[in-house]
């Protein structure tokens, strides 16, 4: 059995048929995970100045640019192991740099909250074993963590829900669009209207306070009714509600307040994403936007959003990520004004940019490791595929060793 | 032909809202090769309700341009298949997404993934291959 690095949820059931070195053949894993797994068509290669290097001349030039730097910045991590993200933040501490991760412009918030325990939470084998009432709000898992409902919610049968999703669990979706996780959720699909989250939150704790809520008052009494009634609840939180309420996750903690039963679980997309965060927590009490300069400062400033807005980096180190994809093309602007250094697998956006490229292993396939899934429960990732590609681990410790 | 001539001259622009989501098959798309047919099928497109394609006098398979104060960009149109109320557009996150979110964060760090003003009208263009899409990348 082996881990399927394709998202957050970290399946560890996976089968593999591997023959002549190349995969033949996955087993279990969703249409998310295969491809993964499989790889991508256009593998990365070495290059300075995109024209083809080998290894040791691209880490050399990579710590050159790095060392010459007044103001680098670490960028990435959500796709690297436990092992290579310590080693980042080393790199990091070491270069005097800024350091942030995908989580900056996706689940940070939240999973700082859980790390701080502002939020009750539980592990995704307690949501199987007991839970009754099932909030998707803001998620489409059934698109960004395919197995979510089928492993750990809504299908399976669980120590004290015998009988899954015919009689002993209700999933309840909360959302703008009717998607596929919606769809599942027949008869329990709340639609708010864009940037609406809040205001239903709001709307719910007075029904729940016992007041009449003065928005949509039918539907929102019938949910909380539901919700008080509930034995065990989930609310798993998305990416669409904490783009919502943003900073305003107040809201979310007076909801909670008001229904003990429930647990909250940010839903993370990357597959280690919440390693990182743990791992920059661990170290710093930050989850994310940190600067080193002996001491270590966190300031909204040291995002990787403000910082390419306010070209405030003169060099870029990104691994396990491709700003120019996920980024707003106006922000994205300033990194083809800088020296950029890839890591990565695959050939990206970025990579076709970048000063230098330096090509990894795809942990979990080719490289072995650990990763936190986005309950928190470590996972071994193991090494399937032998091959030449170095880990990212191998790589920082190499570029570590140089700068 | 005359008549399609004629909606590019009528061809008004229409104001819209636009919010974006995560699709498996793109996802998976994206994970196989990021600059394939496959993935620009999957990403550059915009999907709305019948009843707004109607409104606007789109119809599933067009070209529209879409513009908002940071970008503009040229997908296909395409109706839901679901049962929408209308009032809100569909887009997957990707590069031509990217191209109309503002950069605007009030310095918190965090773009209006979810929330984009844009404008809609029919277009003639072909749909924005990446390369235009992405400062200085090379084909
Ligand atoms: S749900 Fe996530 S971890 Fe599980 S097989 Fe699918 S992509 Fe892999």
């Amino acid at each position: 059995m082996v881990t399927c690095t394709g998202c957050a949820l970290l399946c560890d059931d996976i089968e593999i048929v591997v023959e002549n070195g190349r995969i033949k053949e996955i087993r279990n894993a969703c249409r998310r995970g295969t491809s993964r797994m499989k790889g991508c068509v256009n593998r990365l290669i070495p290059s300075i100045y995109q024209k083809p290097s080998d290894i040791d001349s691209a880490i050399r030039k990579a710590a050159e640019i790095l060392k010459s730097a007044k103001s680098p910045m670490l960028f990435g991590f959500s796709n690297s192991t436990c092992e290579a993200q310590v080693r980042g933040i080393g790199l990091a501490r070491k270069l005097n740099a800024m350091i942030d991760d995908t989580s900056s412009f996706c689940q940070g918030m939240l999973i700082e909250k859980v790390l701080q325990k502002k939020f009750r939470t539980c592990s995704l084998e307690d949501a199987r074993n007991r839970a009754d009432v099932l909030i998707y709000w803001g998620s489409d898992a059934q698109d960004s963590q395919p197995r979510h409902l089928s492993r750990f919610s809504y299908f399976p049968r669980g120590e004290s829900r015998q009988r899954g999703y015919e009689e002993d669990r209700i999933a309840i979706a909360i959302d703008v669009r009717e998607s596929n996780t919606a769809k599942i959720c027949k008869g329990h699909f709340y639609r708010i209207p864009l940037k609406g989250d809040r205001e239903f939150i709001l709307a719910l704790i007075d029904a729940l306070s016992g007041k009449v809520p003065s928005y949509d008052t039918k539907k929102i009494l019938e949910l909380a009714g539901i919700l008080k009634k509930a034995e065990f609840g989930m609310v798993f939180a998305g990416i669409g509600l904490t783009y919502s309420i943003k900073e305003d996750t107040g809201v979310l903690l007076t909801l909670g307040d008001l229904l003990p039963n429930f647990h909250i679980m940010p839903m993370v997309g990357h597959y280690n994403m919440r390693g990182f965060n743990e791992s920059l927590f661990r170290e710093t009490g930050f989850v994310n936007r940190v600067k080193f300069n002996g001491n270590v400062i966190h300031e909204d400033k040291y995002s990787i959003l403000e910082i390419l807005k306010e070209k405030r980096t003169d060099a870029l180190l990104v691994i396990g990520a491709d700003p120019l994809l996920s980024l707003p093309g106006t922000v994205v602007k300033h990194l083809s004004a800088i020296p950029v250094i890839c890591i990565d697998p695959c050939t990206t956006l970025t990579s076709k940019i970048a000063a230098v490229t330096i090509p990894c292993a795809v942990s979990g396939v080719e490289s072995d490791g650990t990763a936190v899934r986005m309950d928190g429960e470590v996972i071994k990732l193991s090494k399937v595929v032998e091959n030449n590609y170095a880990s990212d681990e191998i790589i920082l410790n190499r570029l570590m060793e140089a700068v | 032909m005359g008549m399609d001539l004629g909606r590019f001259i009528k061809s008004p622009d229409f104001e819209i809202r636009i919010t974006t989501y995560r699709d498996i098959f793109q996802v998976e798309a994206l994970e196989h090769d990021r600059f394939g047919e496959e993935y620009k099928k999957l990403s550059a497109a915009i999907t709305m309700s019948k009843s707004d394609l109607g409104k606007m006098g789109l119809k599933s398979g067009d070209r529209v341009r879409l513009t908002s104060n940071s970008g503009s960009v040229v997908v296909e149109v395409k109706e839901s298949k679901r049962d929408e109320p209308g009032g809100i557009a569909f887009m997957v996150n990707s590069p031509w997404s990217n191209a109309i979110i503002s950069g605007e964060t009030g310095g918190k760090g965090i773009p209006e993934f979810k929330n984009i003003a844009a404008k809609i009208s029919l277009a003639k263009e072909e749909i924005t291959p990446l390369e235009k899409l992405v400062p200085g990348m090379q084909a």
